[in-house]
Parts: C-alpha cells; structure tokens; sequence
C-alpha cells in the first residue's frame, strides 16, 4: 500500500483511475484498492481461495461527504456494521476520538467495525456475514437425524431464524433461540466440525496425491519420449555405418535392423502396459471401501427353485466360452457375470416343470377379438 | 417346494395370459375364423352385393398352414442378420400369438413377420435401425414394418417376456454335467441334437400347451431317454413318474408337427387369400376409404359436441360448466369408440 505522491495534484499528474499507471489496461485487470488511511482496516476480503477480490465501481459515491473518484482515485468505500457505506476519509473523521453513531442510521460504532465491501449489492453482503457465522453453529447433517421429516424440520428452523436476522425481525428472541440451540447440541455441533476438518484433509491428501501421480507419469512419458527419440537416432545411424562398412545386400541389412527395432517397441510397450494395469488396479484398491448395509433379501411369496439346483463355480459351456476367456476384457457389459446367466439357465430349466398342463374346454368363454377392430395409430 | 409359496414361472404373463389347453386352442381358433368370416363377408356384401357367395374362405387350419410357412422363415431371416437365437425364438412366439387374436384374412403373414421380428429385437435388447433392417429384405420398406407395429404390440396385450425352451435346455445341459460318469463330449452331442427338437417345436403349439421346461426335457428325452429319466429321479424324487408321462403328448406333437408345411399346399391356401382378403383392410380398396369416411365422420361428429358444449358453457359464464345448471361435465370418451 503505497502512500500517494505529495502534491501530485497541484502537478497535475495524479491519475484518474486507481493507482496504476496507465501502461497497463485498467479494464482487463481488477484496479488495485489502496487504502489512503493507514489506520482503518486495510485488508482484502474474506477469501480462502484468494480469487475474489474487493468490490469497487467507478461510480462510487461517499454518501455522507458526497466526494467520488474524480477528486479522490483512491476513494475506497468501507461497509458498517449497521450495512452502510463510507469512505476511508469519514471513516477516519468520525470514529478516530472514540465510537460514535452513524451518520445514516445514528446505531453506535466503532472504527474497527468496518469492513471492505466483496458483493454489488449490501443485502447480499449481510446474508452472506449471517450464513457464514450460522454455518458455524448450525453443521448438522442428515446422518444425525432418524428421518428425512426432522431433518427437514431442523432445515427449515435454520432458515427461520436466518431469515430472522437477515431481515431484522424479532432479534432478540431469535438470538434466543440460537443460544438454546446452542447449548442443546453443543457435543454434536462440536462432532460435526471435527468431521468437516478431516474431511477437508482427506481431500486435500488425496488431490495431492493425484497431481503428484499425474506429474510423475507426465515426466514417465516424456522420459519414454526421449528413449524413443535416442533409439531412432541410433537405429539410423547403425544403418548408414553397416551399409558404410559391411558387403551384404543392403535391402536385407534395413530389414533385419527394423525387426529389431520392432521387436524392442513391442517389448517396451508390453512392460509399460503392465506397469500401467498394475498402478490402476492399486488405485481401485485403495479407495475407501464402506461396509455394506446388510442384506435384505427380497421377501414375497414366489418359490424360485432354489432347492432344486446346485450352481458350480465352473461348467463346460461352448456358449459362454468366449466371455469366460476374455476375463478383463472389452467383451462384458459392466456388471455382467457368467455365474448369473448360468443360474438364469438353471432355474428355467426346472421352473414350471412340475405345472401339469391345462385340460379341457376352459369355462369362460375365451373372448375372441374377430369384431371391433384394434385401433392403429397411424 | 413349500406349499404356500407358489412357482416363480406362475408370476410370468406367459403362464397367466398365454397358457391354454389344446381344446380351448382349437376352440379359440375355429371361433375367431367363424367371426372373421363373417365380418369379412359383411363387408364384401356391403361393397357388392352377393359377391360372397363365391369366395370361398379360409378354415383354422388352412390359416394355421399358412402361418407355419411364414415360422419358418424367420430362421432364415434371422442367420441372414446373424441374430442370437433368442431373436428368432421370441418373434416366432410373438408371431403365433399375434394369430392366436387375429385373423390371417385381415394381415397377411409376410409383413407380420418382419414386424414381428423387428419387435422382437427390440424387446429382447438386440436392436437394429429399420433403415438397415428394411434394405436387408428385398421389396420391403420401413412403413411396412412400422404401421403394423402398434398393432402386434396390441395383440400380443405388450406382454413381451418370453420364457424359452432352449434357455431350459441350456440350464438342463449344464446340470447334467453334475451328474457322474458322463462326459463333456456326450453332453454336447446331446446338447445339440436336442436344441435341434427344440427348433422343430417352435414351429408347433407346444409353448401354449407345456412350459417351456418341460419342452426342453422332452427335447432331451427324445435325444436319450435314460438321461432324461436320470436327471428327472434326481431333481424330483417324488414327481419323477408325473413329468416323464407328460413328456410323451410334446415328443408326439413335436415329431408330427414340428416340419416344414407342404409348399404346394401353402400355395393354394396363398392364392385362395388373395381372393378372401378383408377388403376394409387393403389400402385404397373402396371398402377401405368407406371406412376411414365412417371413423373421420365420427371424430368430427364428436368435436362438434364438445365445441358445443363448449361454447354454450362459456356463454353461461362458467368455462367449466355449473353442476347446478344441469351439465354433469362433458363426457370425455378419448378414442375408444
């Protein structure tokens, strides 16, 4: 944050828009704020990422001296607690000697109070300060709950009371409510958080460990890259020196040399090609397997001849020898299992067998369709 | 088998809709012809007077025969597209079914089968364009498949599940592999002979009359009995006698039934249909343009009303009519005429 040139302006040479010089573009890139008071607030927003930056527009006005950017480039407007804006300079004017109430609404403040401002419009400022500081209390998800209808209950008291605050209603008793809720789940609460940081941490081990893998095989490949690049530029020299030096038929010397150089390719090809199923199968292996719900078999009235089959692990089936070869493979449709065909097979084979078939005249008269003809739609 | 527990095939459509004795077969089949004729021969009568009287129409089983021919050459048809057996199997069935409702005098056969077909690639998840299906066929184009389409799907009451005998086969072919002393070699020699009887009876009505298991055991019993009867005792010990005797009525009905019809035969039944055709049903016939006159008639009548009565409710203030002034709300009878 530098400090402006003294008496720049008399010289005529101050800058209009922001601080920076007019080499670079001030529409591509966020003008710099700078703060001209070294004693309010001066730093950025609330931003873990580092990627939001201070709000600001050219047509900022201070509402309580009126002065804007043509008489003051480094006009920086700062937001109250009470949600109205000042500039730096008024800021400084009136709290400097103590708190004092605001020009605007005559609430109490203090200079520290304020804060730069990272959304246009207030109102959204205010209920993103309010969220922030109810999602600190409020973390309970929908594991800590029996049923998805408290759940939404709970939902809906939080929005209540954010609603309460955003929009000042009833203050005190919503205040109230919070500290009741409060000290009601404060183990819970304080569960819930401890979970959300070894979350955060979790994800974060494991996007290192990825970008660490994929630099590693960036730089596998490159390397391979340059081995190839060397083998090609010795293959081709190897060859002009034989046909320099040796008498043989020159067609058969090319011939030989490219074999070789096929052979060494496929050779080195099929190394990395396993290395590369292996390193895949690891990683499946080392996601985080979560213990299954225990099984609830279906439970309905219908026999499905369990009893009057054994299924094997293996058969001898010319019909699903090709599946069964080609066991990773680009055959299956995912999910697909030979053992579930075969249990299909078996039990058609014995379902329905001991239904003796129907006799006779039936009662009803089987209606026959030969009069109103089925409608088509054409 | 627990008593109160019933069998699984029972819950499929094939048992509760498609299951009949062999009388009720021929019942169904000699009352829908007689009904047919007689519809048939109003409508000759009603374009020409006494032009019925010589036309000599069709029986059951001369549409039966004519039906056959047409099963047999969606295997041709389906080793023309490479489909898996389970195409065939399925169309076959929908095929048989479809002129189990209807009448061979009303849809010819032919385009019948290619939809039959086409829809049974779709239902048992092996589809193909009918682009490409239609310029595999000579003389055949995409609309004759499709404007029947609805149609089969109605017929067949969109019951599309078919439980074949050749997957029971398969299963039996593998279980008998349980069984000691047998080889590999005999299992798949009888595997195949087998499979080969259970082609012949898709051309009869075996899949109405016994489940498709016991279809399959038959197969095999025609193949080598003292297997069958082996495999029988030991699947069910106490049923073994009842299943064996209803075997005999499906290895009767497959090695009379289960060829080829005559080809001459079938071309006389052939001609004599081109002469018995349902005229309400030939695109362009006189008959066929009388009735789409009678249905447009009667959907125009029918929006009349409701305009009508529209109308005469907007009038009376209230667009949805006022139950105190009478009008109980517009009969909404959609297209069911």
């Amino acid at each position: 944050m530098s400090r402006p040139v003294p008496g720049s302006w008399l010289r005529g040479t101050v800058i209009r828009k922001g601080g920076i010089s007019t080499g670079s573009s001030t529409r591509t890139s966020t003008p710099q704020i700078q703060s001209t008071s070294n004693t309010v607030f001066g730093g950025g927003v609330k931003d873990a990422s580092g990627r939001v930056s201070e709000y600001s527009s050219m047509d900022d006005t201070c509402p309580v001296c009126k002065s804007d950017r043509y008489l003051n480039p480094k006009l920086r407007l700062l937001v109250s607690a009470c949600y109205h804006k000042m500039c730096e300079s008024c800021i400084d004017r009136l709290f400097t000697l103590g708190p004092a109430p605001c020009p605007i609404c005559a609430k109490i403040l203090r200079k520290l109070a304020f804060t730069p401002q990272t959304f246009e419009d207030l109102g959204v400022e205010k209920e993103v300060a309010v969220r922030r500081r109810m999602a600190k209390e409020f973390n309970k998800r929908r594991e800590d709950f029996p049923d998805l209808h408290s759940y939404n209950d709970y939902l809906e008291e939080v929005e209540d009371i954010a609603f309460n605050l955003i929009n000042d209603i009833d203050i005190p008793e919503t205040e109230a409510r919070i500290t009741a809720y409060r000290q009601e789940n404060a183990a819970l609460t304080e569960l819930n958080v401890q979970r959300e940081e070894q979350y955060q941490k979790y994800l974060k081990e494991k996007e290192d460990a990825e970008r660490q893998e994929r630099e590693q095989r960036a730089l596998d490949l490159r390397q391979i890259e340059e081995e190839e690049r060397e083998e090609r530029e010795k293959e081709r020299r190897e060859i002009i020196d034989k046909l320099e030096t040796s008498d043989k038929d020159a067609a058969k010397l090319i011939a030989r040399s490219r074999a070789e150089a096929l052979r060494r390719t496929n050779a080195r090809h099929s190394s990395s090609a396993v290395a590369h199923a292996r390193l895949q199968r690891s990683r499946t292996a080392q996601t985080i397997v979560f213990a299954d719900v225990p099984h609830v078999p279906l439970q309905d009235d219908w026999y499905a001849y369990e009893d009057k089959f054994v299924i094997r692990d293996d058969y001898d089936d010319p019909a699903s020898e090709a599946v069964r070869r080609d066991r990773d493979g680009i055959m299956r449709a995912g999910g697909y299992r030979v053992e579930e065909a075969w249990e299909r097979a078996l039990r058609s084979a014995v379902a329905g067998l001991e239904i003796m078939p129907l006799q006779g005249l039936s009662s009803q008269d089987t209606t026959v369709s030969g009069g109103q003809d089925v409608l088509m739609t054409s | 088998a627990s008593s109160s527990k019933r069998s699984i095939y029972e819950a499929s459509t094939q048992y509760r809709h498609w299951r009949f004795s062999p009388e009720d077969l021929a019942h169904t089949r000699a009352s829908l012809n007689t009904a047919a004729v007689s519809l048939i021969r109003d409508a000759f009568e009603a374009d020409e007077a006494r032009s019925s009287a010589n036309v000599s129409f069709l029986n059951a089983d001369e549409e039966s025969l004519l039906v056959k021919l047409y099963l047999t050459k969606i295997p041709q048809l389906c080793s023309l597209f490479q489909f898996p057996e389970e195409v065939e199997a399925t169309a076959m069935t929908y095929l048989k079914r479809f002129y189990l409702k209807n009448t061979v005098m009303d849809w010819h056969p032919k385009n019948v089968m290619l939809t039959a077909l086409f829809l049974a690639t779709k239902t048992t998840n092996h589809p193909i364009p009918v682009a490409t299906y239609t310029s595999r066929i000579p003389k055949t184009q995409p609309s004759d498949v499709l404007d029947l389409e609805f149609l089969v799907a109605q017929s067949l009451g969109f019951d599309f599940a078919v439980w074949h005998a050749h997957r029971a086969l398969w299963g039996s072919a593998l279980d008998v592999q349980v069984l000691p002393d047998i080889t590999s070699a005999e299992v798949r020699r009888v595997h195949q002979i087998a499979l080969n009887y259970v082609h012949a009876s898709r051309l009869t009505d075996a899949e109405f009359i016994y489940t498709p298991a016991q279809i399959a055991l038959a197969s095999l019993s025609m193949v080598s009995a003292p297997l069958a009867e082996i495999w029988a005792r030991r699947t069910y010990a106490d049923k073994a006698d009842l299943l064996l005797a209803v075997l005999e009525p499906i290895k009767t009905m497959i090695s009379t039934h289960g060829q080829a019809p005559d080809v001459e035969a079938v071309r006389n039944v052939d001609r004599r249909l081109k002469l018995c055709k349902n005229p309400e049903k030939v695109v362009g016939s006189r008959a066929y343009m009388k009735k789409q006159e009678e249905a447009e008639q009667r959907a125009s009548e029918k929006r009349k009303r409701k305009a009508a009565a529209a109308r005469k409710a907007m009038e009376e203030g209230d667009p949805f009519g006022s139950e105190l002034a009478g009008d109980v709300g517009i009969e909404d009878d959609d297209d069911d005429d």
